[in-house]
């Protein structure tokens, strides 16, 4: 359709140069810094091309939070929209209007707590001696499981703290949308007497297919920064059972020795990994 | 009540009170010493301390970070809402090889993760003198912004039916009066929904805002990790306490705006 | 003692009278520190500094992790503080790098660095030269019940055997009683810290006489599976925990016995934070485990401070913080933490406020307290891949000590 001569320049024009410009400088300059051999204590440095690049193939750690970043990922982007999906749905089903407002503020309060302390209060609570959540297992059992010693034990709680977190907001956001939807075929399935599962299945999720996309997308890309739970919780450990590639980036670049151009080649990859994967994911169900 | 409804219910009820009795927890060790934290069965009945509050409360860094969050995080939301939103209507729009490159490179710019991003922009800032200054942390924190608004409102135009605004063009408004009176109040729930997560992103960023403030610019992040340690230890219960305090303004904020957006809905649905 | 904390008041009045005919700063400090009780009681005394100096400070806080990460990221960068907070893990890194500067020339001499505790000292040395001057720091102090030990039947023990054999005795864990707690959680500063008086017990060295490290040693070894053996007998949360679990096991009254860095011993004597004030006892560690020294402390900033005039200032400033009425005003506040001259240990204030008992303790371990980990930049780095793997060892996800120290061997080569 015709939009007018102008607009598209005028509205699309800033916001443009604006992202390139931001964007542009700090990338080029990871780039760069990747090339070279930089730490922090020593800031005369030269080009070292792809050294830091082959390094990282061979660093077993690397190679080890590439793939706990991978589980990570798939963890706790399939269960934030799961619990996002399933619990709008029940709002927009079971809930009045009263309540659906009720329960969006109760929702949404987990995600604005800080990241920082959000894991410490999880922590305390998931403490094998005094937690809260142990608790009932001590009082019923006399056992005092300790679940971030075991390495899945450890990812479970990391990932269902993340989930607590988006997941509970993603549901207002999807309820939000859901309610915004046009209610006239809703209101056809329904006096088709279709249950009210068939009715999301075929009716109100393919409508939503593309904002549920883009929320899928974001999610994957929030969860790509999870160095501040994670570092919180577990420290990456056990062992490395919970590092993730931005924890161990940062581990690397600013608190174990300042490599900050092999933190910087780490980062590059992990752009580039996401940049292939995302492109690929989007065109796959953006078809 | 059908049975289905119940157990739907349930479902809001349990989730619901995974997010009240922690709260509700961390309040009531916010008044406990560490004394009483460190138990065995965790107390109910305790002798309540103020020292937890008063500790956060009496930090210098804790009013002025929370006017720093606020100026920032709102100007941030704003300049992103700003330029952003009539850019995804144009993404939205015009379907042509630049815009379908455009809404994907406004997704990407979050790909760089943010410890590769720290050293250059403390440096550039530096070097334009903008170091430890809210300014530096505004035009930073909109890249997020832009980004989000973007990519999240670009579906909500979508969903603007062509229809509608066909109908308005007869009715010989302009291009940009189409924008602001037609498609932009269509949209409007789920574009609120978008800023608002941005706004969320960037109230709790923390390593740019560690990395490019010292004092005069930190906001609450920053200050939240001051709260998590007190000589060699976890302040178990300054750290609750930091936890109470410092959820509390956004969620004002939130309840202001839900409010408002509350009293949008209303108003329109007796239009309708 | 009264005599000598007149004396350095008596110094600070005189010091503020030249002060003010030439002041020595002219513009507030700017301190990057960690938040400690201490501190925030010398912000109250802001003015009194500005007296002295004829400027301010201002302290911005951050924890342990995020204030290594942004010194290091600040001191290579920006350098917008003056003042540093250094611990033992980075002050290889800050010296060797030109961070900050050496104490020697800005330490005025009447602030008595001698006075401060000498295993601190010794942290605070690298290449030969001093500096920081300590906030806080120690040695190892063995802490134990003596309500358990008495119904045991047991005598507080002396050696490594009596110890272990005490543990093994007290461990009870139907009854909610654990042995001991360690430090299971990855870290140069956490089980490897823990790890390293039994390394230097066994006679373990960093390098051997070629300078070539030897970390598949026999003392390796031994040091490694003397440890896990030992995690049979720690408090649950403690695999994966560090002091803060270890310690606060202890004091809710789990733990029978416990070596640990020294500002336990007045932490558990501390009724807000303890539930077992009125049965605890301390001792120096069991023989032949030295005490594993650390300290943090305060220093010179290199980059904010490029005249002379500023470092002096900067230098008067750390003097002031760790001062010996500084000390004795946390003191008074019942602060166990931030003491770490060897005049506030042998005080009488101290002995009332903690406890004959915990004073001889701490003069005992003092002199037992030894620079255990490798004064190194590379420390850091080395330090913590021990870390994950001793971590993995005491989870279980690795069980073969031998091969898993020849792979830290690889790995020390290769840095």
């Amino acid at each position: 359709m015709r939009v007018g001569r102008s607009l598209p320049y005028v509205f699309l024009g800033p916001a443009l140069l604006v992202l390139v410009i931001l964007a542009a400088v700090p990338t080029l300059y990871a780039v760069n810094l990747s090339l070279q051999n930089r730490t922090l204590s020593a800031p005369q440095a030269e080009y070292v091309w792809l050294a830091n690049y082959l390094k990282l193939f061979s660093d077993d750690r690397f190679l080890n939070a590439l793939w706990v970043s991978l589980k990570w990922e798939v963890l706790t982007v399939s269960a934030t929209m799961a619990v996002g999906i399933g619990l709008a749905i029940a709002m927009f089903e079971a809930a009045t209007r009263r309540w659906r407002m009720i329960l969006s503020v109760l929702f949404i309060i987990p995600v604005l707590l800080p990241r920082v302390c959000a894991a410490f209060v999880w922590k305390f609570s998931f403490h094998p001696l005094y937690g809260a959540v142990t608790w009932p297992v001590r009082a019923l059992t006399g056992q005092t499981p300790d679940v971030l010693a075991h390495p899945w034990g450890a990812m479970l709680t990391v990932a269902f703290v993340d989930v607590w977190q988006w997941g509970l907001f993603f549901a207002v956001i999807i309820l939000k949308l859901m309610e915004a939807l046009p209610p006239q075929p809703i209101e056809a399935a329904r006096i088709d007497k279709a249950k009210g599962w068939e009715i999301h299945r075929f009716v109100t999720l393919p409508m939503l297919k593309l904002p549920l996309i883009s929320l899928l997308l974001v999610k994957a890309i929030e969860s790509l920064r999870s160095f501040d739970l994670v570092y919180v919780m577990t420290r990456g450990g056990p062992g490395v059972s919970t590092e993730t590639l931005d924890m161990y980036a940062y581990s690397q670049g600013f608190i174990e020795a300042g490599n900050i151009s092999y933190a910087s080649s780490m980062a590059v990859i992990m752009m580039v990994l996401t940049v292939i994967l995302f492109t690929s994911i989007w065109k796959r169900l953006n078809k | 009540m059908k049975l289905s409804t119940l157990l739907l219910r349930i479902v809001l009820a349990c989730a619901a009170l995974m997010v009240l009795l922690p709260l509700l927890w961390t309040l009531l060790n916010a008044f406990k010493t560490n004394a009483d934290l460190l138990v065995n069965t965790p107390k109910l009945i305790f002798t309540p301390v103020w020292d937890n509050m008063q500790y956060v409360l009496g930090r210098r860094s804790v009013a002025r970070a929370l006017t720093n969050s606020l100026v920032i995080c709102s100007s941030a939301v704003a300049m992103g809402a700003l330029l952003g939103v009539p850019a995804a209507y144009v993404i939205a729009r015009v379907k042509n090889r630049l815009t379908r490159e455009a809404q994907f490179f406004a997704l990407s710019l979050r790909f760089l993760p943010p410890v590769a991003v720290a050293i250059p922009m403390m440096v550039i800032w530096l070097g334009l003198g903008f170091y430890d200054t809210r300014f530096a942390l505004i035009v930073t924190y909109m890249t997020i912004t832009i980004s989000i608004t973007v990519w999240l409102s670009i579906p909500a135009f979508e969903r603007v039916p062509i229809a509608v605004e066909e109908a308005a063009r007869v009715d010989r408004l302009g291009p940009y009066a189409t924008f602001f009176r037609v498609a932009l109040p269509i949209a409007r729930p789920q574009i609120l929904a978008a800023i608002a997560f941005s706004f969320i992103l960037v109230w709790n960023e923390f390593l740019l805002a560690m990395m490019l403030s010292t004092s005069k610019a930190r906001t609450l992040p920053v200050v939240a990790s001051e709260m998590s340690q007190l000589g060699m230890n976890v302040p178990w219960g300054v750290l609750n306490a930091a936890v109470v305090l410092l959820s509390l303004p956004p969620l004002i904020l939130l309840a202001v705006a839900g409010a408002g957006m509350n009293s949008v809905f209303s108003r329109k649905s007796t239009q309708d | 003692m009264k005599h000598l904390f007149s004396t350095a008041s008596l110094l600070a009045v005189l010091m503020a009278t030249t002060a003010q005919a030439e002041s020595i700063c002219s513009s507030d400090l700017r301190v990057l520190a960690q938040p400690r009780d201490g501190l925030t009681l010398l912000e109250d005394y802001v003015d009194e500094f500005e007296e002295l100096s004829g400027a301010g400070f201002e302290i911005d806080y951050l924890n342990e992790n995020d204030r290594r990460a942004k010194s290091q990221a600040d001191a290579s960068t920006v350098g917008s503080y003056n003042v540093y907070y250094v611990d033992e893990a980075n002050l290889p890194l800050f010296a060797s790098s030109g961070w900050i500067v050496p104490l020697d020339g800005y330490y005025p001499a009447e602030y008595d660095y001698e006075d401060f505790d000498a295993g601190m000292r010794s942290v605070a040395s690298y290449d030969g030269k001093q500096w920081f001057a300590p906030i806080q720091g120690g040695g190892d102090l063995m802490v134990y019940r003596t309500d358990l030990l008495t119904a045991a039947g047991l005598e507080p023990p002396k050696t490594w055997e009596e110890y272990v054999a005490a543990i093994r005795k007290l461990h009870d864990p139907d009854n909610g009683v654990y042995g001991v707690a360690l430090r299971g959680q990855r870290g140069s500063g956490a089980n490897v810290w823990r790890w390293l008086p039994l390394f230097a017990a066994n006679g373990g060295k960093w390098t051997d006489e070629t300078g070539a490290f030897a970390f598949n040693s026999d003392a390796a070894v031994k040091a490694t599976e003397e440890y896990l053996e030992l995690f049979k007998y720690s408090a649950p949360g403690t695999q994966t925990g560090s002091f803060d679990e270890s310690t606060g096991a202890f004091r809710s009254g789990k733990v029978a016995m416990i070596v640990e860095s020294a500002p336990l011993g007045a932490m558990s004597k501390d009724p807000s934070q303890s539930r077992v004030v009125d049965v605890v006892g301390f001792a120096p560690p069991p023989t032949p485990l030295p005490g594993s020294g650390y300290a943090h402390g305060f220093a010179i900033a290199a980059k904010a401070n490029p005249e002379e005039q500023d470092k002096a200032c900067a230098g008067l400033f750390v003097a002031w913080a760790t001062s010996k009425e500084q000390e004795a005003r946390r003191l008074a506040k019942g602060q166990p933490g931030e003491l770490t001259r060897k005049s506030t240990y042998e005080s009488p204030e101290y002995v009332k406020t903690f406890g004959e008992n915990l004073s001889v303790a701490m003069a005992e371990t003092g002199a037992r307290t030894e620079v255990l980990f490798w004064q190194d930049p590379r420390w850091q780095e080395l330090g913590n891949t021990w870390g994950i793997m001793l971590e993995e060892l005491i989870t279980g996800s690795r069980t073969d000590v031998k091969a898993t120290l020849n792979e830290l061997e690889t790995f020390a080569k290769s840095l």
